[in-house]
């Protein structure tokens, strides 16, 4: 095994974070952030998906003829994505009810086929599960924050519960799509820029 | 590592079936909770639009509702857009119905009931069982503090429901979700002339 599984983690959750390093998944980012409790389930799902679909793919690597690889790969990510509809409907809901169109869209997602070409095809069942999970918690991390900024200046609350105490004005803008623009472009810029210095640092 | 075109397809047959067959049987297995959350949906939505959940469990939903709501008919119409019309009954009188409404939001369908008191007089208030606008926006038509507002409101033949203030009466829209407001409203205003005033004030 050549990578051990502590940086497996660190580089799905900071250095080489799906979303702002990869710029992956970012319709569903700029979609779901305005509350943070709907953030939270998609980035679940979204990891469930991600770490099962790259657990199985990863299983049957020797068995999938390479021409078809990306069939399977949809067909697989399909299922799992279907099953994590019928969870929340069956136990969740309000939150099925919430998310609505977007958690049958987590298929669409480029961070699940994208580990899946880049990482389980290649690799052993248990890393690449590793992966796919916290190339997920990566994901679901950067909506949390986004979300958090979101919810605070847009709803005066988190998760639903009123934080604004001081009763200011709540900024209509944050609620909507293109606050999510401009908050993963200064996420994306300060990890990029913190990135490049360290590169100097190093001499490489 | 190159395979064969009968491997090739074998593979990708082999690999459907048993995928989907797991899919089947695990809709199978959850058929019995997703049903069961539907109806109390349904019941709770019938309830709420009647202004009669306030906060129930679950367990009192179904009670309450067994007892208090009946099969009804509106100007002589038992169904409307497919959907039953609901009596609410007290001491053996009907005192408000709830009316099914199906229109078209910004994304997809819209359906829901409006809660009317029996004499047509005054709403009792809104739900929305179905309806798949963009969450956290269009989406909170869902919530309270928007659906609140329509209880109570007088009607009468001739109603034209308008946000703003009109007749002393407050409608607010949902911010940043145009669209899905002005939906809301065409589908609500269309009942009350088609439906809850048929042939009146025209």
């Amino acid at each position: 095994m050549s990578e051990k599984p502590r940086d497996i983690i660190k580089r799905n959750l900071f250095s080489e974070n799906q979303v702002l390093r990869g710029i992956l998944g970012i319709c569903s980012s700029l979609a779901v952030t305005n509350t943070m409790k709907n953030s939270l389930v998609m980035g679940l799902g979204l990891s469930f998906v991600t770490a099962l679909s790259s657990l199985t793919l990863s299983a049957m690597r020797n068995a999938i003829p390479h021409r078809v690889r990306m069939l399977v790969q949809t067909l697989v990510i399909a299922v799992y994505v279907i099953f994590v509809d019928l969870l929340l409907q069956a136990y969740l809901p309000d939150i099925s009810k919430q998310l609505g169109p977007y958690v049958g869209l987590i298929i669409t997602n480029c961070i699940i086929m994208g580990r899946a070409e880049a990482y389980a095809q290649k690799n052993p069942p248990v890393p690449s599960m590793l992966d796919g999970l916290f190339a997920g918690l990566g994901y679901t991390l950067v909506l949390m924050i986004i979300s958090l900024i979101r919810e605070v200046l847009g709803f005066g609350s988190i998760f639903g519960m009123n934080v604004n105490l001081i009763g200011f004005e709540t900024w209509t803008i944050m609620i909507m799509p293109p606050a999510a623009f401009f908050i993963i472009g200064g996420l994306i810029w300060w990890l990029s820029a913190r990135a490049a210095k360290k590169a100097a640092l190093t001499g490489e | 590592m190159k395979k064969g075109h009968v491997y090739t397809l074998v593979f990708m047959v082999v690999l459907s079936a048993a995928l989907t067959f797991t899919l089947a049987a695990s809709y199978e297995a959850f058929k019995p909770a997703i049903n069961q959350n539907k109806t109390l949906q349904e019941q709770r939505a019938v309830l709420y639009a009647l202004g009669l959940d306030e906060g129930l469990e679950d367990s009192e939903v179904t009670a309450l509702y067994e007892e208090t709501i009946r099969p009804g008919d509106l100007n002589g119409k038992s169904e409307i857009a497919g959907l039953p019309v609901l009596a609410q009954v007290a001491d053996g009188q009907e005192v408000a119905y709830a009316v099914p409404f199906n229109g078209a939001a910004l994304w997809g369908a819209l359906r829901g009931y409006l809660g009317v008191k029996a004499d047509l007089s005054e709403t009792t208030g809104v739900v929305f069982t179905y309806q798949n606008e963009t969450p956290g926006l269009g989406g909170r038509i869902d919530e309270d503090a928007y659906k609140a507002q329509f209880r109570g409101l007088a009607i009468a033949p001739g109603t034209q429901l308008r946000y703003g203030t009109q007749d002393g009466q407050t409608l607010d829209a949902v911010t940043g979700a145009t669209q899905t407001s002005a939906a809301v409203l065409r589908t609500l205003n269309h009942l009350l002339a088609e439906e809850i005033f048929p042939g009146e004030g025209k």
